[in-house]
């Protein structure tokens, strides 16, 4: 489970004013991003042509948390916020924790594996009372929030400041993409009506609700996705609750790319394809953020670009995660996400 | 203006070129049950991509001066390719004309050491010219020749006040927010194993550039190596343009792409003293050597200096103001590079010499992709001794049988079929005539039905459109005149729509035609992407497929990325992929019955020469067909 400093729900619901919520809306904005460099490191190390149902969901579960993001970006926006995506610091350092998070969950850059889906990302999406199915997970006895608490206190906040705080009510400046996002997912943010709304997809998408783990039917939230993935088989109600079950979701281990963990440029020595590579995905996956910032920022126009990047970014990981380490004999290079102004490399 | 005026910036680097190698054989469009595999070629699952890495500002000029470190602050900025967008493509016209890769999408940013963006601009896109065997060895694998890039950057934008001189003068000189670029590219590697794969040197200059002006050459003096296409002149020094300033007080000479390399890391060949000046006669053959008295010297060229390379990118500017006798000959005889006689005790050996009366006619853009019914315009420029030649005739010809010499593997190209209007290979040239400025046009049409053959909208069988070649000379060209044999135009005529008559269209009969061949040719994306030849991945990116085949073929993104599937088509593609049928998904229809054999030209490649595995395809492949077919070795 996520577990947030207390302070940061503590000062969500101090907010006197909309400013003062700017800054735990950017949180919430890196928080939402943070998960996507693990999850796509995953999905890209799978090999084409195998482990396609579990490629297939963690796809499902990255296009959701850019979902999130966005709807971030677009409550910040509605109270008179800027998104600030575009700079170093946005980007967790990997291994490490989330944004805003305390504990002892570090989360890495990593090729696709069961453990990691163990105990990383289901401990990402853990809800603060996971329903049953076939694991339960011991909570700690720590002082701790919860994600789902923040985002409460951020729901209860912007209902007490009132529909006044709402000033940029319509897209532009916020974003739709809705040739990308369903109109019932991703919508213009008027008030507090339409933001506690929004809140509740980021948090039932994630979660599930604490008496369904489905966010919609046949669509289970994130913990229980990963969940399936874990197990090897698909989330089923039955009788007497949910069970993990047939068709199976298999797993080949043979099919994925065996990157060294947590690789960055500086391990690289200049003018070795390694470098080069890393170097490259990183500078590109900095433009994509570069986009994105002007996307939320009043260009809505960059959007096409942003979408042509991400593309760009799954054939730079593969050419990357064919590439060998030359640091470690038997391992290919994996990404790094690190914010990059300069191409580099030779 | 250009890039040979002043002020000017000069950079050195790399470039990365990581282009597929499955397109270069022609064979690999044939999805027909027929079709084996693919040559995958050396690069098979490259990305396309083509951008700059680790380029400096290294040198520059201003106020009659050469820069170097310290003296202005952008002098050690970088230079940068976009950062909101992907990077530049690098795109064959064709699988039978490979000669003329042109880079798509580009942007070029000059960036300080604070990171801030200096100039933003969009390279128009631009073949590379005078392909030529610039590198003598290295690796088996390594691409031995070099070639530049010669084009503007469009749209510029500046920061609000750059701190440097040098850029102020920059931004004082360019008119029409348009800049002029130049770049040389060599020592690209093609082994996996070393770590210049797929990359190569970079040396190019940025500088002012005034509308009228052609893009993608300088209106100046044009010295055209002899010797074979591709090949190593005999006098070992590139073919390369200069430029008299307008005050008559200094020249400015693209020794660029013009000397050679031993390996990729080497620096230039050291062939001994070289000098440049100009002839006192204006003879009508090309010299090989000239006494003392028959040539005014300009000035030695310091290539071997060290650093001069990479703090010029080998544009040298010689000052004229005292040196009254090559200014006055200047006017009306040819420029030479020269070397002190080897075998006599005076006089000079010539390396290369400005063309035959200082006359030259150039095609500024050569490369066409047109689409059936358009019109586009091929605007040439003739000149002499670099100045405008008025009243000139230019002489069009049918290139066909020049280019089917390039044209790697069957399906033959010496006799197109109609398609456009290029004169016919059997008649009269057609001659357009010059205005005051030189300028003369050409309107290039293709038949509204897009190149035929027998009624056969793909004459290539398998491989959609057609190539055709516009040869073009001066109609009174000199007997003994030097060409450059690689300046022809070339053109890619667009078959018309796949289904002509706008049925609606469906997977089965009209998408997966396409999509399997792209899907083929483009591994890194069907693999790991989406898969094209699979309605099942491709009914789950239908959005972003939308957006690819609806940008313009300038974006990175565009789709796809060969740049080789007409307007037609990707229209037709678009209106598939927008239709919903009763599951909400674009058609599907109905399976074809399997063709008996594949209607094809094709024959089956055969080189018949020794070649590395990697390089079965591709340039080197093309080089050693075109000399097996012309007689003509390379060395």
């Amino acid at each position: 489970m996520i577990k947030i400093d207390p302070r940061f729900v503590a000062a969500v619901r101090s907010a006197k004013s909309a400013p003062d919520l700017w800054v735990h809306l950017q949180n919430a904005i890196e928080l939402e991003h943070s998960t996507i460099p693990p999850y796509i490191t995953a999905m890209f190390s799978l090999k084409p042509g195998t482990n396609q149902s579990i490629s297939n969901l963690i796809r499902s579960i990255v296009i959701q948390e850019m979902q999130h993001m966005a709807i971030a970006c677009n409550i910040l926006i509605a109270i008179g916020g800027q998104p600030k995506i575009n700079e170093q610091g946005f980007i967790p350092e990997y291994p490490g924790p989330l944004p805003m998070n305390i504990g002892d969950l570090r989360v890495g850059i990593e090729a696709f594996s069961i453990p990691l889906v163990k105990t990383v990302f289901m401990a990402i999406e853990e809800p603060e009372h996971p329903i049953p199915v076939t694991t339960a997970l011991v909570a700690e006895e720590e002082q701790f929030a919860t994600i789902g608490e923040f985002y409460d206190a951020v729901k209860d906040q912007i209902t007490k400041l009132g529909p006044a705080i709402f000033v940029n009510k319509t897209a532009p400046p916020q974003v739709l993409a809705s040739d990308y996002f369903r109109p019932d997912v991703l919508f213009a943010i008027t008030g507090p009506d339409d933001a506690n709304r929004a809140i509740d997809i980021i948090k039932i998408q994630g979660e599930g609700t604490s008496a369904d783990p489905f966010d919609n039917p046949g669509e289970p939230a994130h913990f229980y996705r990963f969940g399936e993935i874990a197990a090897g088989k698909t989330l089923k109600k039955t009788e007497t609750g949910y069970s993990y079950d047939d068709p199976p979701i298999p797993f080949d281990s043979s099919g994925v790319f065996p990157l060294r963990p947590n690789c960055k440029i500086a391990d690289y020595p200049d003018g070795s394809q390694a470098k080069i590579r890393i170097a490259q995905f990183a500078y590109s996956y900095s433009n994509m953020l570069n986009a994105l910032h002007s996307v939320f920022n009043g260009s809505s126009d960059k959007l096409d670009a942003a979408i042509g990047l991400m593309y760009d970014l799954q054939t730079l990981a593969a050419s990357l995660m064919m590439t060998p380490d030359p640091t470690k004999s038997g391992f290919n290079v994996g990404p790094s996400f690190e914010y990059v102004q300069l191409q580099g490399g030779m | 203006m250009s890039y040979l005026d002043s002020p000017r910036l000069h950079f050195n680097g790399w470039f990365q070129a990581d282009v597929s190698t499955i397109n270069n054989d022609v064979t690999a469009f044939d999805t027909g049950p027929s079709a084996g595999p693919p040559d995958p070629g050396w690069n098979p699952e490259g990305t396309g991509i083509f951008r700059l890495v680790d380029c400096a500002v290294t040198g520059g000029f201003l106020d009659g001066r050469p820069l170097s470190a310290g003296d202005d602050p952008a002098i050690g900025m970088t230079i940068e390719n976009a950062d909101e967008r992907p990077p530049g493509k690098l795109v064959d016209l064709d699988p039978q004309q490979q000669m003329v890769s042109m880079i798509f999408g580009m942007q070029v940013r000059l960036v300080s050491s604070s990171l801030q963006t200096i100039l933003r601009g969009e390279f128009k896109p631009a073949p590379f010219i005078n392909l030529w065997q610039r590198q003598i060895t290295g690796l088996r694998t390594d691409q031995k020749l070099g070639a530049m890039y010669q084009s503007v950057l469009e749209r510029v934008t500046w920061s609000e006040e750059p701190e440097s001189p040098l850029v102020r003068a920059l931004r004082e000189a360019s008119q029409s927010r348009k800049l002029s670029i130049e770049f040389a590219v060599y020592g690209y590697g093609r082994d996996p194993k070393i770590p210049r794969y797929t990359m190569g040197r970079v040396a190019g200059t940025i500088g002012p550039s005034r509308s009228g002006e052609p893009d993608h050459f300088v209106m100046g003096r044009q010295m055209i190596a002899p010797g074979p296409l591709f090949g190593t002149p005999p006098g070992r020094v590139g073919t390369l343009q200069a430029k008299v300033a307008k005050d008559g007080r200094s020249i400015t000479v693209d020794f660029g792409n013009s000397f050679q390399v031993e390996t990729a890391d080497s620096g230039l060949v050291d062939i001994g003293k070289v000098l440049f000046g100009v002839l006192t006669t204006n003879p009508d053959t090309v010299q090989k050597s000239v006494a003392e008295s028959g040539i005014a010297i300009i000035g030695e060229v310091p290539y071997r200096n060290a650093n001069w390379y990479t703090q010029t990118a080998g544009i040298e500017t010689f000052d004229l103001s005292g040196n009254a006798a090559a200014a006055k000959y200047l006017l009306d005889c040819p420029l030479v590079v020269v070397s002190p006689s080897a075998a006599a005790a005076s006089g000079y050996d010539v390396r290369l010499q400005e063309s035959i009366s200082g006359l030259y006619v150039r095609a500024d853009q050569f490369v066409f992709r047109i689409d059936p019914g358009e019109t586009q315009t091929v605007d040439f420029c003739a000149t002499r001794f670099g100045a405008p030649l008025a009243g000139a005739g230019i002489a069009l010809s049918n290139g066909g049988p020049f280019l089917a010499q390039l044209g790697g593997t069957p399906p033959d190209l010496s006799v197109p079929p109609s398609g456009v209007n290029v004169p016919p290979a059997s008649g009269p040239p057609v001659v357009i005539t010059t205005d005051s400025h030189g300028h003369a046009a050409f309107s290039l049409k293709a038949n509204a039905d897009g190149p035929t053959l027998n009624g056969d909208a793909w004459p290539r069988g398998y491989l959609a459109g057609q190539l055709y070649a516009l040869g073009y000379q001066l109609e009174k060209q000199p007997v003994t005149y030097v060409s450059s044999t690689g300046n022809f135009v070339s053109i890619l005529a667009y078959s018309r729509r796949h289904n002509p008559n706008n049925v609606p269209p469906t997977w089965y009969d009209d998408i997966q035609p396409l999509f399997a061949q792209y899907g083929k040719l483009y591994p890194i994306m069907s693999k790991y992407v989406v898969d094209l030849s699979d309605y099942a991945s491709v009914v789950t990116r239908l959005s972003a497929l939308s957006l690819a085949f609806s940008l313009p073929q300038s974006d990175p993104n565009h789709m796809p990325v060969t740049r080789d599937l007409g307007l037609a088509d990707r229209q037709m593609i678009l209106q598939w992929l927008a239709t919903k049928g009763a599951d909400g998904l674009p058609p599907l229809g109905t399976p074809r019955p399997a063709p008996a054999v594949a209607t094809t030209q094709a024959e089956t490649r055969a080189t018949g020469v020794d070649l590395d595995p990697m390089q079965q395809a591709g340039k080197t492949a093309v080089i050693l067909k075109y000399e097996r077919l012309s007689g003509k070795g390379a060395k």
